[in-house]
C-alpha cells in the first residue's frame, strides 16, 4: 500500500461518504496538511479525522519549510497560466506527493489541472474521488462501481461531469 | 505547455460552472442576505469556494455545506 496526503475540498466531501472507512483499505496512511486541517471546523468532519488519527489511518502533516516554499513557488506558476490558480492547501500537497511520492488526493479542479500543464509535477499521481472509487472496486472493495459511483455523488453531492465520467465509460456500462 | 490540455481545461472549468447554474436553487440564493448571496453566485460563476467562502465571511467547510444542502449547488471540479 502507499501512501496519500489530502486537500480540503476532498475530505469535506469524502467524509459524507458512508463507505468512506474503506479508503484505509488502499492507503496506509492519509496525510492531512495542518493548513487543510485549519479549514476544518464542522462537527461531524473533525470527529471523522479524529476517529482516523486516533485508528492510524489518517496522519497530520506538519509545515515543513521546503514544501511551503515549493508551494509558494507551485501558486506563483500557477498564475502565470490560463487555468484556475492553485490555492496553497492544494499546492502544498502537490509539492508533499512529489517529493515522498505520495498520492495526492484533491477535488480541486485547479490543482488537477496544474499537474496536467506543468510538466515538472506531471508525474504526480493525482487522485480524485471517482478514482478512488474505481480503484476499491478494482481490488474488491466494492462490488459496483457504478452503484458506487451514484451513491457517492447522491450522498455528497459532488456530481461528476460528463468528461470526468467518460474517462470510466467502459466500466461504467 | 500543451495548448490542448489547457484548452480541454477551459472546457472542464466550463462545463463544472454549467452544472452549478443548473442545479443552484435560485430563490433560495435570492432570499439571502447580500453578502451571502453574492458569495453563492461568486461560487456558482468561477467554482473558487475560498474566495467564496471569505466573501461570504463563514469557514471552508460551513460555506460549502450552506452552498450544497442549502442552495443545492453541487461541487463538480
Amino acid at each position: 500500500m502507499v501512501s496519500a496526503v489530502a486537500d480540503t475540498p476532498f475530505i469535506i466531501d469524502w467524509v459524507r461518504y458512508s463507505k468512506s472507512r474503506l479508503i484505509f483499505r488502499i492507503f496506509d496512511v492519509v496525510y492531512i496538511p495542518e493548513s487543510v486541517l485549519n479549514e476544518i471546523r464542522s462537527e461531524s468532519t473533525l470527529l471523522w479525522i479524529a476517529e482516523g488519527l486516533e485508528s492510524g489511518g489518517l496522519a497530520i502533516l506538519p509545515e515543513i519549510p521546503d514544501l511551503s516554499r515549493e508551494a509558494l513557488n507551485i501558486i506563483a506558476r500557477s498564475r502565470r497560466l490560463p487555468i484556475r490558480p492553485v490555492d496553497y492547501p492544494e499546492a502544498f500537497c502537490l509539492a508533499t506527493g512529489k517529493r515522498f511520492g505520495f498520492t495526492v488526493l484533491t477535488e480541486n479542479g485547479g490543482a488537477v489541472a496544474f499537474r496536467d500543464v506543468d510538466p515538472e509535477y506531471r508525474d504526480v499521481v493525482v487522485w480524485r474521488a471517482i478514482d478512488v472509487l474505481f480503484a476499491l472496486w478494482r481490488a474488491g472493495h466494492i462490488h459496483s462501481f457504478r452503484e458506487d459511483l451514484d451513491r457517492y455523488q447522491q450522498e455528497t453531492k459532488h456530481i461528476y461531469s460528463r468528461r470526468d465520467i467518460a474517462k470510466y465509460g467502459e466500466y461504467l456500462k | 505547455m500543451s495548448e490542448d490540455i489547457v484548452r480541454e481545461w477551459i472546457e472542464r472549468f466550463r462545463e463544472g460552472r454549467e452544472i452549478r447554474r443548473r442545479y443552484a436553487n435560485w430563490e433560495y440564493i435570492k432570499r439571502q442576505p447580500p453578502r451571502l448571496r453574492t458569495a453563492l453566485e461568486y461560487y456558482i460563476e468561477t467554482g473558487d469556494f475560498r474566495t467564496a467562502a471569505k466573501i461570504a465571511g463563514m469557514a471552508v467547510d460551513e460555506f460549502l455545506y450552506i452552498a450544497k444542502y442549502e442552495a443545492n449547488i453541487p461541487t463538480t471540479d
